[in-house]
């Protein structure tokens, strides 16, 4: 009996052995990174060697994998590995976009070194949706103008210059207006923190990745429904397209406080994306969104508003001036102007010492364009690359009042005809 | 041909699967105990006979990376990892740029252009007692 007891326990344990040698042989060897910025070793690309670099300016040999997402980076177990990311597979979710983005000061910098990104993005009118909250509140009486008071989340702004320090959180379910209450239900689906309704063909992540990780394909040829493990790239080449996942997949319904969702994607931009009454320019449907609207509109300057109107303030005389006035331009002759660097980090011009750009009222560059020697003006589109030339109404026939912009304006002598 | 006994067999059996258990055991063991840590970053570069590098020549060295000048006052080595965040800068006929925030840099590695706000760094070079030129980054 007692030998028997032996030869089985002999094979138990030889058994055991045999286990944990094929368990070694079938996980990967590690794949050590040590990222320059840490210096501290990581075996992400033990899984993820596959995984396209995020963008020229995150090299993996540089950042590595953990200080932007988080996570274990000596496991080698999925879950283990996975356990502490920071929100999830998108670390640029608000929620933690400070701890990741923000890391080391990189986009939480000042305004003075252009990095101040993260304080602009989550004051910015699409991250705190104040604007349509007021507007909500006011329609049905809640509250006495259009003043924004509430936010998707409280934020402060000590040094604000827009009049407005702080906002606090939106919260649906304590108030007692069933419009407002409705609003808060049905209509909090397009701010930066908001995830997309489910199955949308509108698909887009939150935080910066909203914007700056591309889901929709710049042609239209069929949204690309991909989750965050199949996309993994940051760009400022934004096409429309990606603004559309809030600015055009669908209405809403002020009767029934609801929205109703577009079911269809627009195939031809000209015929499809305008509702027939609309009047537009060329530069509306032929350009993307990015091509005129700054950094500074899209992501806030760092103040709170209460509207869009309050941010937005690209004319079309930026780019064409008036009958009077030529449009503001800037010789580059400082190479830390912020144009250089736009440029670099979507280098669809090559930007040099000596060329002239357009700039807006607030100084900004339009890096992508250009003042060419006969007086006229080129634009370059951001998403594609596509050339754009054009000539300011200085000298032209147009008899508009300058100071007379609004689309209304404009659009008299300028519609397309469909 | 003998007949083994049961028991016999039994004891032959358990010494065997015993003995393999054992060596596998064993050689778990050493694989355990030479198991090597992470080795850190190299600081010591052996850069082969200073006659590979003529007078006046500027050697990228992409493994540093860094930069090995060789003038008429001897050797004199440069980091080409940006002061900024860390990315190796590309070398030009004017100077260095980095391809990821834009930062530049003159022939001497001081800055041109932000973001970076510091000059490459210098390295230290020397020659061994074998007769190498030796490039050091710590």
């Amino acid at each position: 009996m007692r030998r028997y007891f032996l030869l089985l326990a002999s094979f138990a344990l030889l058994l055991a052995l045999l286990l944990a040698a094929w368990y070694q042989s079938v996980h990967p060897k590690p794949v050590a990174l040590i990222p320059t910025l840490t210096g501290q070793v990581e075996y992400c690309l033990t899984c993820h060697s596959d995984l396209a670099q995020i963008s020229n300016s995150h090299p993996v040999q540089t950042f590595g994998c953990v200080l932007c997402h988080g996570g274990e980076p000596l496991a080698l177990d999925a879950n283990l590995a996975h356990s502490t990311m920071r929100g999830g597979s998108n670390p640029s979710d608000f929620s933690v976009v400070q701890a990741s983005c923000g890391g080391a000061n990189c986009h939480s910098g000042t305004p003075e070194s252009y990095s101040n990104h993260i304080q602009r993005a989550t004051t910015s009118i699409q991250a705190t949706y104040a604007g349509a909250i007021a507007n909500i509140l006011f329609t049905f009486g809640v509250q006495p103008d259009l003043t924004a008071r509430l936010g998707i989340y409280a934020v402060q702004d000590p040094g604000s210059t827009s009049g407005i320090t702080s906002l606090a959180a939106f919260d649906p379910a304590s108030e007692t207006n069933p419009y407002v209450k409705a609003f808060g239900q049905n209509c909090l689906t397009c701010h930066l923190s908001a995830h997309p309704l489910s199955g949308s063909v509108y698909f887009r992540f939150t935080g910066c990745a909203a914007c700056h990780t591309p889901t929709q394909s710049a042609d239209r040829t069929g949204t690309q429904q991909l989750q965050s493990s199949q996309i993994h790239k940051l760009t400022t080449a934004i096409s429309y397209t990606q603004c559309d996942t809030c600015h055009n997949r669908g209405n809403y319904d002020l009767r029934a406080i609801t929205f109703a969702p577009r079911q269809d994607l627009p195939g031809d931009r000209l015929h499809d994306y305008y509702q027939p009454i609309a009047q537009f320019t060329s530069c509306e449907w032929m350009l993307d969104c990015v091509d005129c609207h700054t950094r500074t509109e899209a992501m806030g300057d760092g103040s709170l508003y209460s509207s869009k109107l309050d941010i937005q303030y690209i004319q079309c005389k930026t780019c064409h001036g008036t009958p009077t006035e030529l449009p503001q331009t800037r010789t580059l002759t400082d190479p830390n102007d912020l144009a250089f660097r736009l440029a670099l980090l979507n280098p669809v011009v090559d930007l040099k010492l000596g060329d002239t750009i357009l700039v807006t009222d607030k100084n900004e560059p339009l890096w992508n364009t250009r003042l060419l020697p006969d007086g006229t003006y080129q634009l370059v589109g951001k998403a594609n690359g596509q050339v754009f030339p054009f000539k300011p109404v200085m000298g032209s026939a147009c008899t508009q009042n300058g100071i007379d912009q609004t689309s209304a304006y404009c659009h008299t002598c300028h519609s397309v005809i469909r | 041909m003998s007949d083994i006994s049961r028991r016999d067999f039994l004891k032959l059996a358990s010494s065997a699967v015993l003995t393999a258990a054992g060596l596998l055991g064993l050689a778990g063991l050493f694989r355990f105990l030479d198991a090597q840590t992470e080795p850190s970053p190299q600081t010591d570069f052996d850069l082969g006979s200073p006659e590979k590098y003529s007078i006046g020549s500027r050697t990228v060295l992409p493994d540093v990376p860094a930069l090995l000048v060789r003038s008429q006052a001897g050797f004199s080595a440069l980091s080409l990892v940006c002061t900024h965040l860390g990315c190796t800068v590309q070398s030009q006929s004017d100077g260095f740029a980095c391809p990821c925030h834009g930062s530049r840099f003159d022939l001497q590695g001081n800055v041109t252009r932000g973001p970076a706000g510091k000059s490459l760094e210098p390295l230290r070079t020397g020659i061994t007692s074998d007769g190498n030129i030796h490039l050091y980054t710590n």
